[in-house]
């Protein structure tokens, strides 16, 4: 075997130039995978850096259309997903604080707030911004993970007292008061002043949601003194024992139907969604994901094994000479074929080797463009998956290899050796 | 006996010809003796080399080798025959490229039963065609007499009963020639049998009997007086 390899690196090596293409195609397939399996990795672990900030052990409650009027209202608009109220035309305004604090009571609930979203200009000096205006109940800052750096939040009285306080995104922390301390400056939002009394950390998110660029306020705050409104978008539950999630969730349910008056299931104006839940679907869109590019990539493979395999018969025609030579001086019919075969593995798995090293850099520039965007994105290259790759890559070898090498272990010794 | 062939005859069958190339052929050899076979190309000589060295097969007739009959033995265990007993010298010395001198010697002994002592055995081999010094030159940095001579080490590396070779001198010079001829007659003089395939009769002159065939026959089979033969000094280091 040992010999095997050697005369097999003295074949690889003759041609190197020749040993590069064949393997490319390997090369292209092997790298693609790793660097989906890789980037996929990334963003679970950017995705799983949300979740942590967001709040780890959470099930939200949000306004939605009744499963009974989609039909119509779909019909009407046109529309095919639009179930959630913050993005319908017609609002559900049945969502209250008291239904927040009746969830509260249910044992396995730690804290709950409720929470209402709106949109203003809000201004320091001559600086002004578009920006999304997040209301809260102070219960807020017991569920959330996002950590104040500067200042404090505000309380449950605050909260009921209207307070006109604010606690502001970093990022819009940064360019409102670019290098001045924001803390007990006044900022316009809309038509009032408000007093900032905290500054978030940097979280690291990405687009129009991002709570960095975000302004938290409290809730009955935006909803009396800004949007003249009773009623709430959404509410995060907090929870002790999230294994009990699923039976939590369906607590809450019962509690809002009962609320709003609901007997039948279908006519439900709110959707309740556990963290496990929203994970699950992220995991199917992320594993669709992954295996529609594998699946591309083994196209790569497919084509780079028929590659290796023509190469193999270019070889062994190459080499009749010397396969009869080895004939002659001894050699049995399997000795020539493991020869040719581990030569064939030898090139597929240089081919998986690179494809590796390739598809894992390509990962890194990836993660380092996300983590230039601010995104909490790591490099990650699964080892199963090197692993996988290699050894998928010297299957390849062995599946194209076999026939040529049988050609070559068939050869008749007197004919190889007159070709010379 | 070392070599009984009875009644061997060879044909090539293309499409409806069929091309008789060896007819009726009867031989023996005895071990220790210095034979050539001799020929005009296309005499069936190649052919006969082929089938004594269990290269090819014959149509019908019967091989005995050591007192067995080869009839019944499959591809495998006649790569091991070839590989345990018979050693091959070629016109065109069939060393493999980008390999040294010395990992051409030992390619026998990989397709061997013993694995140890590969290095060894071949230095040896090396020494008897006085090419030790170039043993870690590549095998197309050599000349072509010393590529002969890593041959015939190559040949001689798994101590085999019998050497055969093919136009030895076919393609080198007159001294390098000499200097081949020189060192198979010394294995001959040590107990080797050798046959020589040639169409050349100075240099089957060398050995003790010249059977020479033509169209597919033995037409002649005489031994070489000693007064008669040719002996080569070593020219060539």
């Amino acid at each position: 075997m040992n010999n095997n390899i050697k005369q097999a690196i003295r074949g690889v090596k003759s041609n190197p130039s020749r040993t590069f293409l064949t393997t490319l195609g390997i090369m292209i397939g092997i790298g693609t995978v790793i660097l989906v399996l890789s980037a996929g990795e990334g963003f679970k672990s950017y995705i799983n850096s949300q979740i942590d900030a967001f709040g780890s052990n959470i099930i939200t409650l949000e306004t939605s259309l009744p499963d009974s009027t989609k039909a119509r209202s779909n019909s009407g608009s046109g529309s095919k997903q639009a179930n959630s109220s913050a993005s319908n035309a017609i609002p559900i305004t049945s969502l209250k604080m008291r239904d927040v604090e009746d969830i509260k009571n249910i044992p396995n609930v730690k804290n709950a707030y409720g929470a209402s979203i709106g949109q203003q200009i809000v201004t320091y000096k001559n600086v002004s911004k578009n920006v999304f205006i997040f209301g809260a109940s102070a219960d807020r800052f017991d569920i959330d993970k996002g950590i104040i750096e500067e200042g404090r939040g505000y309380s449950s009285q605050e909260d009921k007292a209207l307070a006109q306080v604010v606690v502001l995104g970093n990022t819009l922390a940064t360019s409102l008061f670019d290098g001045v301390d924001p803390v007990g400056k006044l900022i316009r939002i809309g038509n009032y002043n408000f007093e900032v009394i905290g500054v978030y950390a940097k979280k690291g998110g990405f687009g129009p949601m991002n709570d960095d660029d975000q302004a938290f306020i409290p809730v009955t705050t935006l909803q009396k003194k800004i949007q003249g409104i009773d009623y709430l978008i959404y509410s995060v539950i907090g929870l002790i024992d999230n294994t009990k999630a699923d039976a939590t969730a369906l607590d809450v349910a019962d509690i809002v139907r009962k609320n709003h008056y609901i007997t039948d299931p279908i006519r439900d104006d709110f959707k309740v969604t556990t963290q496990s839940e929203s994970l699950g679907t992220f995991d199917t869109i992320l594993s669709a994901v992954t295996f529609l590019l594998i699946a591309i990539a083994s196209i790569s493979l497919l084509v780079g094994g028929v590659g290796v395999m023509n190469i193999m018969y270019v070889i062994v025609t190459e080499r009749i000479g010397e396969i009869g030579l080895k004939k002659a001086l001894g050699a049995r019919n399997r000795d020539i074929m493991y020869e040719f075969l581990v030569e064939s593995i030898l090139l597929t798995i240089i081919g998986g080797v690179i494809g590796v090293m390739g598809g894992a850099f390509g990962a890194f520039v990836i993660s380092k463009i996300a983590q230039s965007l601010g995104l909490a994105w790591k490099f990650i290259v699964p080892i199963w998956g090197v692993i996988i790759a290699v050894s998928v890559s010297g299957i390849i070898g062995i599946i194209f290899g076999v026939f040529p090498a049988q050609n070559a272990a068939k050869l008749n010794p007197i004919e190889a050796l007159n070709k010379e | 006996m070392l070599i009984e062939l009875k009644n061997i005859v060879k044909n090539y069958e293309n499409g409806d010809v069929i091309t008789h190339v060896l007819k009726d052929i009867n031989l023996t050899v005895e071990e220790g003796e210095f034979i050539a076979i001799i020929g005009p190309s296309g005499s069936g000589k190649s052919t006969l080399m082929h089938t004594i060295g269990f290269l090819d097969r014959p149509t019908s007739g019967e091989y005995i080798f050591e007192g067995e009959n080869t009839k019944d033995l499959d591809d495998d265990q006649l790569a091991v025959i070839r590989n345990k007993h018979i050693g091959f010298v070629f016109q065109s010395f069939n060393l493999l490229p980008r390999t040294s001198v010395l990992d051409n010697v030992i390619l026998p002994l990989l397709y061997s039963d013993s694995k140890i002592g590969h290095e060894k055995k071949a230095k040896e081999a090396l020494a008897a065609v006085n090419l030790t010094e170039r043993m870690n030159y590549m095998s197309n940095q050599i000349s072509g007499g010393q590529k002969q001579r890593v041959a015939i080490a190559r040949a001689l590396v798994c101590n085999p009963k019998v050497i055969f070779a093919d136009e030895p001198t076919g393609n080198l010079d007159s001294k390098s020639g000499s200097t081949v001829m020189h060192i198979l007659e010394n294995l001959n003089k040590e107990g080797r049998t050798i046959i020589l395939v040639t169409h050349d009769l100075n240099v089957a002159n060398h050995s003790k009997r010249i059977v020479t065939i033509r169209d597919g026959e033995i037409v002649s089979d005489r031994k070489v007086e000693e007064k008669d033969r040719v002996h080569s000094k070593q020219i060539e280091d």
